[in-house]
């Protein structure tokens, strides 16, 4: 199983690119803590999760065909 | 109420005030309508330090801001009674000096039109994912925070 990560705003320079692929992730929870561990400046940022364009509040699990967003402070306007 | 249509808000680059006059020149039709608010957004140049912002460039999660937006914008004209409502934000560069919102409410008396303008640009603040990276005159850059 594949999940989709876009990456916006700062979340861009940490990971140096705009779009990631993880194998056989299960769940938010899982996916955040394969993210810190592998751009650890991450835990310093405060982001919010989508899934399918919806921000979630709590553990959401994740299939083929979800996607994921992480949404850096939003600075519109 | 009709069932509205995600609208796209997205312009490219500085939004034009030829693009703002014409606006308001296309409602002059709708005779309904007592008051118009406005609400302009332009790119200050901030100065941070010792250097001074030339430009913003605007990024958005689009797919999802426009969902949002549809929503806001049902919520909207849901609590006030307005006749109509246009939202337009840039993407890509804007320069200072530069208009980068631009939200226009209309309704009959005047205090739904400025009641209604002031959430929205509010909503549209804290509530679309859009994103602006503030460009200083050296090409160095910081990311945007919203006060």
């Amino acid at each position: 199983m594949q999940t989709k990560i876009i990456l916006f705003g700062q979340i861009i320079d940490i990971a140096g690119q705009k779009e990631l692929t993880l194998e056989d992730v299960l769940d938010t929870d899982e996916l955040v803590m394969i993210l810190h561990e592998k751009y650890p400046l991450l835990k310093n940022l405060e982001y919010r999760i989508a899934v399918n364009k919806d921000i979630i509040l709590n553990n959401t699990s994740l299939d083929d065909q979800s996607t994921v967003a992480l949404l850096p402070p939003f600075s519109g306007g | 109420m009709a069932e509205r249509k995600p609208k796209n808000i997205f312009v490219q680059g500085p939004v034009s005030p030829q693009k703002i006059a014409d606006s308001i020149k296309k409602h002059s039709e709708q005779t309904n309508i007592g008051a118009h608010s406005i609400f302009l957004g332009q790119v200050r140049d901030d100065l941070i330090g010792e250097k001074k912002v030339s430009a913003i460039e605007y990024t958005s999660y689009e797919d999802m801001a426009l969902e949002k937006m549809h929503e806001i914008r049902e919520s909207i004209f849901a609590k006030y009674e307005l006749t109509c409502m246009h939202v337009h934000h840039s993407l890509g560069i804007v320069k200072a000096g530069g208009i980068s919102l631009f939200v226009f409410t209309s309704s009959a008396h005047r205090k739904a039109a400025t009641a209604a303008c002031s959430e929205l640009v509010e909503r549209i603040k804290s509530e679309l994912p859009v994103w602006g990276k503030e460009i200083f005159e050296d090409e160095s850059y910081q990311w945007k925070q919203n006060q």
